[in-house]
């Protein structure tokens, strides 16, 4: 009887969730529809707008979800070294290449800023996992979680040295401008983030699925200690994860400072947050969950911020953590996630 | 059985004498330290007063009792139950709104005066101190189990997350608060401002009676230390630790994880509301800027810093981390760039100074500053045991 | 003999694969009687499935006369069943004495506002919950340790701790997840007295996950063997150890037949 009951549960309990989340979707299309037929061009804009944010949240948010994945721990400092990476790009570019405006020079450094943040970042990722987090693997969850937010501190710090307190503005060497689709504006801007992103995103996919070191990364996640019977480095993983992911954040960083053309001590608190909502939105620990995610966040902040009828901007972030915290509530798993029990 | 009963007594005694012997002290040196800045600063050389002024003011002094409260708040969370509470600092505001609604001219549509020494005439809603601090706490508290209650059934590091997302969505709300829907809940950026005078005694507190005010604070942080060490040495405290160190093996030796995790929640949050709504008294208004994740951030230092669940410990970290934040960072500044001819911005140093002590706490100190006074008294303890069995 | 905690048909399947294939199996009332199978073999999935942290795809977990498949953890835990676990488990920076007082919660009634008051009753309770743990650390045979904190305690002391700690649950059932492992044969054979001593003291019933075949044919009246998910037999001791299924499943298929 008492197992009929429990079973009846569940199933009462899934029946709210799916309740639940189709009259939230109703609702968000009831919003959607309402806008297109007000403003259609405008909507098309904004999902632009949208989509652009979108991808750069996907480069941050798979650092999350693949440092997640790995070795379970939420790195709050993550954010931080997108921010970080802007900086890198930014005196990179303007102050020791001296390229402030769109010309073949220009593009030529951009393109060698790209190599250069991606080194950078994932040095200072693997530098903070050798020191402060690799220690800690074996101790209790919060230690490693109180200094993941200690190291997020610590990184704000040096970007306040580095920048300053106030917000920096840069002139940008992509070219400005855009296309023209019927009605609908396409920035430039936009189109060299798609066309930087997407490759990056085949290229991580490759090398998890299919290289050597993607089955070790992989083979780790699921057991550390079998692994390293099976004679897999798990120390040497578990740096080139948080290598990639460093890397993944630098060219976030990269594209942000180049396509909005400012660097501010405090971006990588924000946007890491957004970008860590899209890695749990999608499942966290899974890499097409967080892409999904992340395009989703982006689209929703875009569409709040930029149509007629929405809460705008001045509440952006209460509707992304609003949606965090509903996830929280109703579907922890995320999208693409799936629930995991904890082992005895 | 009867043996084993009276050394129990006395065992009791001994931790309750060392509790005492803690609590008496600190009063003695509460007071004294009001004594000294009622009665005596004024006729103390300049030279001391400046030095006092530069180093140790009085208002820095009760800031730190109330950061003390929020910190003895916070150790309840994450220091028993270790349920990481990144949004600490929602409560504060909660509980800093909280007088400002109740204790202030803000609602001018409405006279409502109750145990406030407030003139009658003045608009607005204002109550009696003692009652808004309650109203505050249970504000907060509520919402502490509305927030807590859906996610504290998911793993440890969801929570903070979830909690993060608070503490950045309350502040946000307070920030836009001046208009939803055509309702001012906040008044925006420009904050309430002043907060009724606390009534003691039939005496209002002006915003100069600062020794009063250290009274006050001293003793709600007293209380939450009484608080604090009571629930500790029960039934809830130990059902927290036991979910803190293992929670699986504590629901199996029957600790129900949901309720006892959402009682440390709650109990937390209420403390948040209190020291939110002692500290709109201290700052004399509300201002929504100043409810930022740094404030979460300095809380956690400083429970780390003391040591989790350590009481004294934490209210030592307390006094340092505040001290320094308000005054020991700018003072060290000033006199570091006048002797060495330097222009070092010293108070943007905090970043690094609250970062590198999470870091470097976990990595080299996990249990604090103060090491664990239980371990002392219980090998003494055993000494004696040893000395009676041998007696027998 | 009636049983006290019985396991219907139980079945578990984790995605598709299935850890254990409906197997029954009963504890009588205050009798000692072990579980045992090669690694792998489903016991530790079966625990989990008797103390509720599994729910299991089929069957039914009866304890007393009641059911309790769908109980949370907890709640089956106060009912009376008690558990030890395969990796000691105890709470560390808590002292042996708190950590037994742990187990008490169910049984205490002091709610928030009465520890922060500190009523009569609640000072009361706790005296009388302190001289119970005193008690069973006691009983278990270190109570000179109750002020030390648990990771200081030796690794022996730290298995007698999580038992006094499970039986601060005043259980009928205990359930013992391979208790002598990491211990030597003298401490072993100590071991085997102890749970006699357990069962015709305080009148409960025995569980015993164990790899050591001689502490197993000592200390069991009955004994279940599992092999990969499956029940292949039951029965006395020397009934096991004469089972050619058994010693099949032990020793590989071709040893036990073949010689």
């Amino acid at each position: 009887m008492a197992n009929k009951s429990y079973k009846a549960r569940q199933v009462r309990r899934a029946i709210f969730e799916r309740t639940f989340g189709i009259a939230i979707l109703a609702m968000l299309s009831f919003w959607l529809i309402v806008n297109l037929i007000k403003a259609p061009s405008q909507f098309a804009e904004v999902t632009l707008i949208g989509l652009s944010n979108g991808v750069l949240y996907a480069l941050i948010a798979l650092g999350y979800t693949l440092v997640y994945g790995i070795i379970e721990l939420i790195n709050f400092a993550h954010g931080d070294l997108f921010m970080l990476g802007g900086l890198f790009s930014a005196h990179f570019i303007a102050l020791w290449f001296h390229q402030t405006k769109s010309s073949p020079m220009g593009w030529l450094v951009f393109f060698l800023a790209l190599i250069s943040v991606m080194v950078f970042c994932a040095g200072v990722n693997v530098f903070i996992e050798r020191f402060a987090y690799r220690r800690l693997r074996r101790a209790p969850k919060l230690a490693p979680l109180i200094t993941a937010v200690g190291v997020s501190f610590m990184i704000q710090f040096v970007g306040l040295r580095w920048n300053g307190s106030g917000q920096k503005t840069w002139n940008s060497v992509l070219p400005h401008g855009s296309v023209m689709l019927g009605s609908v504006k396409l920035p430039y801007t936009t189109l060299i983030s798609f066309a930087v992103t997407i490759p990056i995103l085949i290229a991580l996919t490759f090398i998890v699925t299919k290289t050597r070191q993607g089955k070790a990364m992989r083979a780790t996640a699921q057991d550390q200690d079998a692994s390293r019977l099976m004679g897999i480095n798990v120390n040497g993983t578990i740096a080139f994860t948080f290598a990639l992911g460093g890397a993944l954040a630098g060219v976030a960083g990269l594209l942000f400072q180049q396509t909005r053309g400012l660097t501010s001590y405090n971006l990588g608190y924000q946007l890491g947050l957004i970008a860590f909502t899209s890695a749990v939105l999608g499942g966290i620990g899974n890499l097409q969950g967080a892409v999904l995610g992340a395009i989703l966040i982006g689209l929703i902040q875009g569409l709040n911020d930029g149509l007629p009828i929405g809460l705008g901007q001045q509440w952006s972030q209460t509707v992304v953590f609003s949606i965090l915290i509903l996830l929280m509530v109703f579907k922890p798993a995320g999208l693409l996630g799936k629930q995991v029990t904890e082992k005895v | 059985m009867a043996i084993s009963f009276l050394k129990r007594g006395e065992k009791k005694q001994k931790q309750s004498a060392s509790a005492r012997k803690w609590a008496i002290s600190l009063t003695l040196i509460a007071l004294a330290i009001w004594a000294f800045f009622t009665y005596f600063f004024d006729k103390t050389p300049d030279a001391v007063q400046s030095w006092f002024q530069v180093w140790l003011p009085p208002s820095t002094i009760n800031e730190s009792l109330v950061w003390v409260i929020c910190a003895l708040g916070l150790n309840i969370v994450v220091g028993y139950a270790g349920l990481l509470d990144l949004g600490f600092v929602a409560f504060w505001a909660f509980g800093g709104y909280t007088a400002g609604w109740f204790m202030s001219g803000f609602f001018h549509q409405v006279n409502i005066h109750f145990g406030s020494m407030s003139a009658k005439v003045i608009p607005g809603i204002h109550l009696s101190f003692w009652l808004v601090m309650i109203i505050a706490a249970l504000i907060a508290g509520f919402f502490g189990i509305i927030i807590g209650a859906p996610t504290l059934r998911l793993k440890s590091d969801y929570l903070a997350l979830v909690t993060l997302g608070f503490g950045e969505i309350i502040p946000q709300v307070f920030t836009n608060g001046e208009n939803i829907g055509g309702f001012n809940l906040s008044n925006g950026t420009k904050g309430i401002s002043p907060i009724d005078a606390i009534g003691v005694f039939g005496k209002r507190l002006g915003p100069f009676d600062l020794g009063w005010k250290f009274l006050i604070y001293f003793f709600l942080a007293a209380c939450m230390v009484f608080v604090s060490l009571r629930i500790r040495g029960g039934r809830l405290g130990r059902a927290w630790l036991a979910i803190r160190e293992d929670e699986l093996a504590a629901s199996m030796m029957g600790v129900p994880l949901m309720r006892t995790k959402l009682t440390a929640y709650a109990v937390g949050a209420f403390s948040g509301g209190i020291g939110g709504a002692v500290y709109a008294t201290h700052v004399n208004g509300i201002f929504a800027e100043r409810f930022n994740f740094s404030i979460s951030i300095i809380l956690l230092a400083m429970v780390v810093l003391g040591g989790m669940g350590n009481v004294w410990g934490v209210i030592i970290g307390a006094l340092l981390m505040a001290w320094i934040n308000a005054t020991g960072l700018p003072a060290i500044g000033d006199t570091f760039n006048n002797t060495f001819h330097t222009a070092i911005n010293f108070p943007s140093y905090n970043f690094l100074l609250f970062g590198g002590i999470l870091v470097l706490m976990m990595l080299f100190k996990r249990d604090g500053i103060l090491p664990e006074a239980r371990l002392k008294m219980i090998s003494h303890e055993n000494d004696d045991e040893a000395a009676n069995t041998g007696g027998h | 003999m009636s049983s006290i905690l019985s396991a219907e048909n139980i079945t578990v399947e984790f995605g598709g694969l299935v850890a254990v294939n409906d197997v029954s199996f009963d504890i009588p009332e205050k009798g000692i009687v072990s579980l045992i199978g090669p690694n792998g073999a489903g016991k530790t999935t079966f625990f989990n499935i008797l103390t509720g942290l599994y729910k299991p795809t089929s069957g039914h977990v009866m304890y007393d006369g009641q059911e309790i498949t769908a109980l949370v953890p907890h709640k089956i835990a106060a009912a009376g069943v008690a558990r030890t676990f395969q990796n000691i488990r105890l709470f560390g920076s808590m002292t042996a004495e708190e950590n037994v007082m742990v187990a008490m919660h169910s049984h205490l009634k002091a709610s928030l506002a009465t520890t922060i008051l500190g009523l009569p009753s609640q000072r009361r309770e706790e005296r009388a919950a302190h001289e119970e743990a005193r008690a069973l650390l006691e009983f278990v045979g270190i109570g000179k340790t109750a002020g030390e904190f648990a990771r200081n305690l030796s690794y022996g002391d730290q298995r007698r701790l999580e038992v006094a700690r499970a039986l601060a649950l005043r259980p009928k059932v205990l359930l013992l997840d391979e208790p002598t492992a990491g211990m030597n044969p003298q401490e072993s054979s100590v071991f085997v007295d102890f749970v006699h001593r357990i069962r015709d003291e305080k009148g409960i019933s025995i569980l015993l996950i164990e790899h050591d075949m001689a502490v197993v044919m000592k200390v069991s009246e009955r004994i279940t063997v599992l092999d990969r998910g499956e029940k292949i037999a039951e029965g006395s001791p020397a009934e096991i150890k004469a089972n050619p299924r058994v010693i099949e499943a032990y020793l590989g298929k071709g040893v036990g037949a073949g010689h």
